[in-house]
């Protein structure tokens, strides 16, 4: 087992690596933040200056080793967009807002998913499972900027339920993490489904139903059970695109999150907080990665 | 240039008069919301300067009415000697910093001079305050010694606001932490908190210094990139007053709300070219660019419909531009070139495709295309539509086009490289004095990456730099401009006022002049609906 | 951001056997979804060079933010006019040559390097099969949107990075799908046979292990059609879509949100042939599994 985890550490220590490489030549290729982030009139000093401050001058790999050895110690810089802040400040007083939002949106699409996939696979074939499968289906199939903004206007505008944008309260949470929601939901539903239908037919559901066990028991109690590990295994997918998806809502609502984070600093050229949304958000996928490994091969030995 | 000492007397006056006012019976918090800035700070000179903080002043202010500069900021008066080379100014002795710091003294501004000039200075405009000398003769006199005669030195300080007034007093001991933290300033408002990104938060400084103070309790700006967004938070209540996109404003206008404009014109638009394209030995030239031919740069020109571009752009509240930069405000003004502006630019395809013929184009041309850079900008969110406009107006007129979607950023960069090649929208915000507008839009004397590289422009430029004499400055700015025009160096567009969205249910007006970057200022102004 | 889709455990589950008939399938296949994709994608990004009534690109400045018919406009124009007066019946209609194309270049761009490395890790597993499920790990934790909102920065927005971007958020999925089936197929007994009857590796794969993968492949390559079309609705979103005049459906519905409630037809139509096409394209894609999955089948 430690052998196992030592080699885990090692992959993700060299994946993290390369993210930096890729980081690195992204962030560095995408043109320099000069007109990102100086007057039309700045003058030719305050560009020198710049270039200098952010190192630019030097040789393309001196800068990365730099970026590097100060990366190991968390150290991304300062940020540029917003001048004063360390660029890891700024990315990690953002998680908190992105994290809230991605736990609601999950929160809300296991919710209303698991009993919607179950409804539809013991109600196969009828309405109820064209409903499900249809509600599903158009969560995907909308663009999740158009979703958002539609309900802005259905239920913030129109109905005054719930504030149009920003942060602050649980109110300001529901539209958008409903926008990130319905999309997972759509996966959910459909994994929960063919999850349940499978289990539906084990031999020990039928004996279940052979000994006399009421009907919701069995599809709520033996049979959910069983086919919850099929969704719970793709929480780990879920949750990265939760966070990838928060930079097209984030924005739309005004959420003060990673996403709205990134993007704003990528508009800026802001390479440190760019590079440290990316890394954190690396971190936090192989983390989550190596934890279902782990928690993978304690179950089943034979991984190992 | 008016008489500038005696506005400021007027303005003084107003104050006064204005300053007798009721208490509001509630709580009363005004929220603004508009698009972010390029970058977010306390520390002013590390932002590009579009927008004074509310709770900070600098020298000299603008009428909110007339835009003309007046003594609405910390200095009551000022006066420069014959050649414009030393300007001094007398502070107001009763301001006083917030916060319990003090009065504002002449050390403070020195400092600030200081800070906002450091090597980290991203302001717009700050090079002319770097060539300055800056000495505090006594507690409320400071000279600004410039190398070169600025009669448009009033204007930096104004409109263009390159320095606000910190206290010294807070920086012994707090250091730029403090300023951070909690900026004291002189202005009408406290600071009270920022979240990045998000909202800017104030409230109205109780019995202020100058005797008057805004008739609500605190202010709120909201950033949000989003229009759409802005709109919806406006039609909720969330937002007192938004910037909005002139095409969404009837929707919030049918809503019952009320569009507000600036009292002078803010903002100017044109379409321009890249390349440094007068210059045959300029980049342009090794680019091939088909605008170096005089008569594909007339053929544009003509292609343009403005009337129609105006009406789609602007809801047809604009004013046609005759030469971008040139405004009829300031000294060089050239009346003559609006009466030949319909002769000579009036929309004519017919006539663009004989100055194509006439130019064998596209056949003589190696690069015929014309790639036209479609850019998103905050605060001028109709540039990505003109660029369609005018792709659509040109390729009826038989010009070759392709459009370059990119953001600022990229654009910029382009131009600051000389590796632009493409032509691209532009704003003149604020409007600026003709002087500094002419050599900041075609001369290499002070954004170089916008000169048109010709060298009889940057001649006459040179001269206007070191020339003392305001008949000859302004006979100097004419010729410039009748050049510009007469070799249809660019495509002017409109001018344009700043405006936003209110709700009249909350706020009954608001008088702000339009000349500041961002276009709005005076949050001090903003009348609250009781 | 749609890094992963529901076929991705769904198309390990098994599926139904006897299904009954329902509208969707009066004749065993669905009827209604390949319908709604001719009218909505098939047709028009053919034939919309001589169906659509105005050139995609064509203003008409009098004729602005024109209401569709019945709501206020005439026949002129079906489905109103945008802010430049262009006729959005006939961006509509162009939009789907694009919605086309980006989805089967960008997918099949994805699906050929991700089912190739996925292929080779299966079968070789040991260093190739580390290396490439690393690469794997990597891909996936790197935001997508980033990688596009860079590239755009990079070298402006296009046809190709937009390209590049759908190959990205795809190739990683299909590679661990497939090396899942092919470590399956690797321990049955006919690759057994052939490798002791001495068949090359090659021989192999292309004889015994693609065969039995294609099908896989196929149903999943459908199944990403929605999420390669809402993709790009959110790059337009985001200003790093296929650059301005062409009509995507994405930069239309991206164009035309501003003016929700004052001109929805803006934002309305092309929304609905996303619409339309995505959920089709699922249904269609649904069926095909059925159809031809082998796993399904085995049921």
């Amino acid at each position: 087992m430690q052998r196992f985890f030592l080699v885990k550490l090692v992959e993700s220590a060299i994946a993290l690596w390369v993210i930096t490489l890729i980081v690195f030549g992204l962030t560095h290729f995408s043109g320099n933040p000069v007109g990102a982030l100086l007057p039309d009139d700045a003058s030719p000093e305050q560009v020198a200056f710049l270039i200098n401050k952010l190192g630019l001058d030097q040789p393309i790999h001196i800068q990365y080793l730099r970026f590097l050895g100060n990366a190991v110690q968390g150290d991304f810089g300062l940020s540029m967009k917003w001048p004063g802040q360390s660029a890891m400040d700024v990315v990690l007083s953002r998680l908190p807002a992105t994290l809230t939002l991605g736990g609601m949106a999950m929160l809300i699409s296991v919710v209303i998913a698991i009993p919607l996939g179950v409804a539809s696979a013991t109600r196969k074939g009828t309405i109820v499972d064209s409903f499900a499968q249809g509600i599903a289906l158009i969560g995907q199939s909308m663009p999740s900027f158009w979703l958002g903004i539609i309900l802005i206007w259905v239920f913030a505008v129109g109905l005054g339920m719930f504030p149009t944008s920003g942060s602050g309260t649980w109110a300001h949470l529901v539209l958008p993490a409903i926008s990130i929601a319905w999309f997972q939901i759509s996966a959910l539903t459909r994994l929960t489904r063919s999850a349940m239908l499978e289990v539906l037919d084990a031999e020990y559901v039928k004996l279940a139903r052979a000994k006399g066990v009421s009907e919701p028991i069995i599809v709520w109690k033996h049979a959910l059970r069983n086919a919850a590990v099929v969704p719970l295994t793709y929480f780990g997918v879920l949750a990265g695109s939760v966070l990838t998806g928060s930079v097209v809502i984030e924005t739309v609502f005004s959420w003060p999150g990673l996403g709205w984070t990134a993007i704003e600093a990528i508009k800026a050229r802001d390479f440190p907080v760019v590079q440290s949304v990316v890394i954190v958000f690396a971190v936090i996928f192989i983390l989550a990665n190596l934890l279902v490994d782990l928690l993978y091969a304690y179950i089943d030995p034979r991984i190992r | 240039m008016p008489n500038i000492r005696s506005v400021a007397r007027r303005t003084m006056m107003a104050c006064a008069v204005s300053s007798i006012v009721g208490t509001a019976a509630f709580a009363q918090n005004v929220v603004v919301a508009i698009d972010p800035g390029s970058a977010e700070s306390n520390l002013y000179w590390e932002t590009i300067g579009g927008l004074i903080p509310p709770n900070m002043q600098s020298l000299v202010g603008n009428d909110p009415e007339t835009g003309v500069y007046d003594a609405s900021g910390l200095a009551e008066s000022w006066e420069h000697d014959e050649d414009f080379t030393r300007w001094t100014f007398h502070l107001k002795p009763g301001a006083v910093f917030s916060g319990d710091w003090g009065p504002v003294t002449a050390e403070d501004v020195v400092h600030s001079v200081a800070l906002h000039t450091g090597d980290d200075s991203r302001l717009s405009g700050i090079q002319s305050l770097r060539a300055a000398t800056v000495t505090a003769d006594g507690d409320h006199t400071v000279h600004f010694d410039l190398p070169n005669p600025d009669p448009d030195f009033l204007f930096l300080h104004a409109g263009r606001a390159v320095l606000v007034v910190y206290s010294k007093a807070q920086y012994d001991a707090e250091g730029l932490e403090g300023y951070a933290r909690n900026p004291a300033g002189s202005g009408p408002f406290t600071f009270v908190s920022r979240d990045l990104g998000n909202t800017l938060k104030y409230d109205v400084a109780k019995d202020h210094w100058s005797g008057s103070s805004p008739r609500y309790d605190s202010l709120e700006l909201r950033f949000v990139g989003e229009p759409a967004t802005r709109l919806a938070m406006l039609l909720a209540g969330e937002a007192d007053i938004v910037s909005l996109p002139r095409e969404l404003q009837p929707e919030a206008e049918a809503q019952g709300h009320q569009t507000i404009s600036s009292a002078q014109a803010s903002v100017q638009t044109a379409f321009v070219l890249s390349g440094l394209f007068m210059d045959p030995e300029g980049p342009g030239a090794e680019m091939g660019l088909p605008w170096q031919d005089v008569r594909i740069r007339e053929a544009m020109n003509r292609a343009l419909d403005r009337e129609a571009l105006i009406d789609v752009l602007y809801e047809g509240r604009a004013e046609p531009l005759v030469v971008f930069s040139m405004d009829p405000r300031f000294d060089g003004h050239v009346p003559e070139l609006a009466r030949r502006f319909e002769a000579e630019y009036g929309h004519d395809p017919d006539r663009a495709r004989e100055l194509l013929a006439e130019a064998d184009y596209p056949g003589a041309f190696a690069n015929p295309v014309i790639p036209i850079a479609a850019t998103a900008l905050g605060g001028s969110p109709e540039f990505g539509l003109m660029a369609e406009l005018v792709q659509a107006m040109f390729a009826d007129a038989g010009l070759q086009t392709e459009i370059r979607e990119m953001d600022w950023p990229t654009l910029q960069n382009a131009r600051l490289g000389f590796t632009a090649d493409f032509a691209h929208p532009m704003r003149n915000a604020p409007v600026r004095p003709n002087g500094i507008g002419v050599l900041a839009s075609y001369t290499e004397q002070l954004s170089p990456a916008y000169s048109i590289g010709s060298r009889e422009l940057d001649g006459m430029g040179d001269r206007l730099i070191e020339t003392k004499d305001l008949e000859e400055r302004a006979a100097l700015i004419r010729d410039m401009f009748t050049y510009v025009f007469d070799n249809y160096a660019h495509m002017p567009i409109a001018t344009i006022s700043a405006e936003v969205v209110a709700n009249p249910q909350r706020v009954a007006g608001w008088t702000f002049p339009g000349s500041s970057s961002s276009g709005f200022s005076h949050f001090e102004l903003i009348e609250t609906a009781d | 951001m749609p890094i992963s889709t529901p076929a991705s455990a769904e198309s390990v589950a098994p599926v139904a056997r006897k299904r009954r008939r329902n509208f969707l399938r009066p004749g065993g296949y669905p009827a209604l979804p390949i319908a709604i994709l001719m009218i909505t994608l098939i047709i028009p990004a053919l034939f919309s060079q001589w169906l659509a009534p105005y050139g995609p690109e064509a203003t008409n400045l009098r004729a602005r933010l024109q209401p569709p018919v019945f709501f206020g406009g005439d026949w002129s124009h079906p489905f109103g006019t945008d802010r430049l007066g262009r006729d959005i019946l006939s961006r509509t209609m162009h939009g789907a040559w694009y919605a086309l194309s980006i989805s089967v270049v960008g997918i099949f761009v994805g699906v050929v390097i991700g089912s190739s490395l996925g292929l080779i890790a299966g079968y070789f597993r040991g260093w190739w099969d580390t290396i490439i499920m690393r690469l794997v790990d990597i891909s996936l934790a790197l935001p997508a949107m980033l990688l596009a909102l860079a590239l755009a920065a990079l070298s402006g927005p296009s046809f190709q990075s937009v390209i590049i971007v759908v190959a990205f958020v795809l190739w990683a999925y299909f590679a661990r799908q497939v090396r899942a089936e092919v470590l399956g197929l690797r321990e049955r007994d006919f690759v057994a046979r052939a490798v002791v009857a001495g068949s090359s590796h090659l021989a192999i794969l292309r004889r015994h292990i693609l065969p039995n993968v294609v099908n896989t492949i196929v149903v999943l390559a459908t199944l990403q059609v929605g999420i390669v079309i809402t993709l790009e609705a959110s790059l337009s979103f985001l200003g790093i879509g296929i650059p301005r005049p062409i009509p995507t459906w994405g930069l239309m519905v991206a164009d035309g949100r501003q003016l929700l409630t004052s001109a929805w037809w803006v934002s309305f139509f092309p929304g609905l042939a996303i619409l339309l096409t995505v959920l089709s394209v699922n249904l269609f894609g649904d069926w095909l599994r059925e159809k031809i999955d082998p796993k399904s089948r085995r049921v």
